[in-house]
């Protein structure tokens, strides 16, 4: 009974279908991620009968083929890196980058990943970090004397120093852009990492070329919609049963075929 | 007798492939652009057995035979997946593209850019334009398909995809990973109508699955008890026979 593993191939895509969904739902308000989507292909064809095999002597040929199928595999997992909606926080340092570029995240071990993730903050020696404390790159010190910290669309820092009146410009964001963003591999906590098929990144400073501006005072939310998510479970979950009625259809009739005669 | 049983095989037999083709329709519910097959029986007369000595209209001896699964091209639900490289195709038309055992056609229209900025399909096959693979450079903006397949950039079209169009669905041979070939080239569609920024569902229809499915179950176990009466017919025979003096 090969319908058996055909049906068992579908009921481990539909888990993996869940998997991803229930990530997309649990990370709806995570700040810049950006959801998945399971993609399936179906397996290789078995050919029992051969369309265009000559039938009679007098050249009939058989019209359709008989193939039959065996089953399904999911091949990726794919990123729609689609802008999400950016929402007001009023925090100086928060930030959503409307367009196509990541900021660069200087990793403890020297290597760079990439994020959407513009929540900043200042660590213990005024220089601009991630949520998690990791360097921005370029880096850019805050002198402690700042009153006001203006960061414009074109990624240009300005700091207002206390008792002056004119602000002085205290670094530049760069942000990077890649030729095949879902190409990128994730590294949880909101960071990507380059990879072969994503392409080598292409820095420079916002408002150039595709990478987008900034938006100081804003956060970039997910972009995951809550009803596409929930009809996917939905039918997720429906495949999933049917794919459990098929397997039950195959082992009721191998049990029909053990019982046909007793003797 | 023996032909009943023989019959009845040959019925098991194939209901036993029709579960395996609904099988694989069910597992590749979710399959982006997959085309849901349904097995095409035939009745086979046997030229060898006969019962001449019945009436004339129950001598020739028929069974059954699969002849073929016939692939049904449909269109599957267009979901919106908001990726402006995705395309849903519409009607009886399929996507050319070049793998590594050759050109193939694809319904499957979730398309990506990879690490050099040429069109590939999910599995990393190239998209054919205008006679070959396109390759953008990396500084262009706003890549987009218009609805009859032309790409566009934010600078105006750069080319158009080769889509084909599919008169006889019986010339299509599935070989996975959501290609098809074909035994004769396909011509190049007239008007063809995509439908950018989203992707097609399989065209799989669960109802009838589900029920195609319970009517194999049943036919089958209906066919066994049939045999199964037809060895007690047959066993009581040979002890009644065996106990005449």
């Amino acid at each position: 009974m090969r319908a058996l593993y055909t049906a068992a191939t579908g009921m481990m895509a539909q888990e993996t279908n869940v998997q991803v969904i229930s990530n997309n739902i649990a990370n709806l308000r995570t700040t810049g991620y950006k959801r998945q989507r399971a993609q399936f292909q179906d397996l290789l064809y078995e050919t029992l009968r051969r369309a265009g095999a000559v039938t009679a002597a007098a050249g009939q040929q058989v019209p359709a083929a008989l193939e039959i199928g065996a089953g399904v595999k999911t091949v990726s997992t794919a990123r729609a890196m689609s802008q999400g909606p950016i929402s007001v926080t009023d925090r100086e340092y928060d930030i959503a980058i409307r367009g196509e570029g990541f900021l660069r995240v200087v990793l403890p071990d020297g290597t760079t990943a990439y994020t959407r993730d513009g929540s900043l903050n200042l660590d213990a020696q005024g220089q601009i970090v991630t949520s998690d404390g990791y360097l921005i790159d370029p880096a850019i010190s805050v002198p402690d004397t700042a009153v006001k910290v203006t960061i414009s669309p074109n990624g240009s820092v300005q700091a207002l120093l206390q008792g002056e009146v004119a602000a002085q410009e205290i670094g530049q964001i760069q942000l990077s852009t890649f030729v095949n963003k879902s190409g990128l591999s994730s590294l949880g906590d909101n960071l990507f990492a380059e990879t072969s098929a994503s392409g080598p990144p292409l820095t420079g400073n916002p408002n150039e070329e595709n990478r987008g501006n900034l938006q100081q005072y804003y956060l970039e939310e997910a972009n995951v919609n809550a009803v596409t998510e929930i009809s996917n479970l939905i039918s997720a979950q429906r495949a999933y049963e049917m794919n459990s009625k098929v397997v039950t259809a195959a082992d009721q009739m191998s049990s029909t075929t053990s019982q046909m005669f007793r003797g | 007798m023996e032909n009943a049983l023989l019959v009845g095989l040959s019925r098991q037999i194939t209901l036993q492939r029709n579960l395996e083709v609904i099988a694989n329709n069910v597992a590749n519910m979710n399959t982006t652009g997959f085309k849901a097959r349904t097995v095409n029986f035939e009745e086979f007369i046997s030229p060898t057995a006969r019962a001449d000595t019945l009436p004339s209209t129950n001598r020739r001896v028929s069974y059954v035979a699969d002849q073929g699964t016939d692939l049904d091209l449909s269109n599957g639900a267009v979901e919106q997946t908001g990726n402006p490289l995705d395309i849903a195709l519409r009607e009886n038309v399929l996507l050319g593209v070049e793998t590594q055992s050759g050109f193939r056609y694809t319904r499957n229209g979730s398309l990506s850019l990879n690490e050099t900025g040429t069109l590939v399909t999910s599995d990393g096959e190239r998209v054919l334009v205008g006679g070959g693979p396109i390759q953008l450079n990396p500084g262009k903006t706003g890549v987009h398909f218009s609805p009859d397949g032309t790409i566009e950039t934010d600078d105006g079209p750069i080319g158009r995809l080769e889509l084909y169009e599919v008169t006889d669905p019986s010339q299509l041979t599935n070989l996975g990973a959501n290609t098809y070939g074909s035994r004769t080239q396909l011509p190049e569609a007239n008007s063809p109508r995509i439908v950018p920024g989203a992707l097609e569902r399989s065209n799989v229809q669960p109802i009838i699955e589900m029920s195609r499915l319970i009517e194999v179950n049943r036919a089958y176990s209906s066919l066994a008890s049939m045999q199964q009466r037809l060895d007690e017919t047959r066993r009581s025979a040979v002890e009644r026979l065996a106990t005449v003096q």
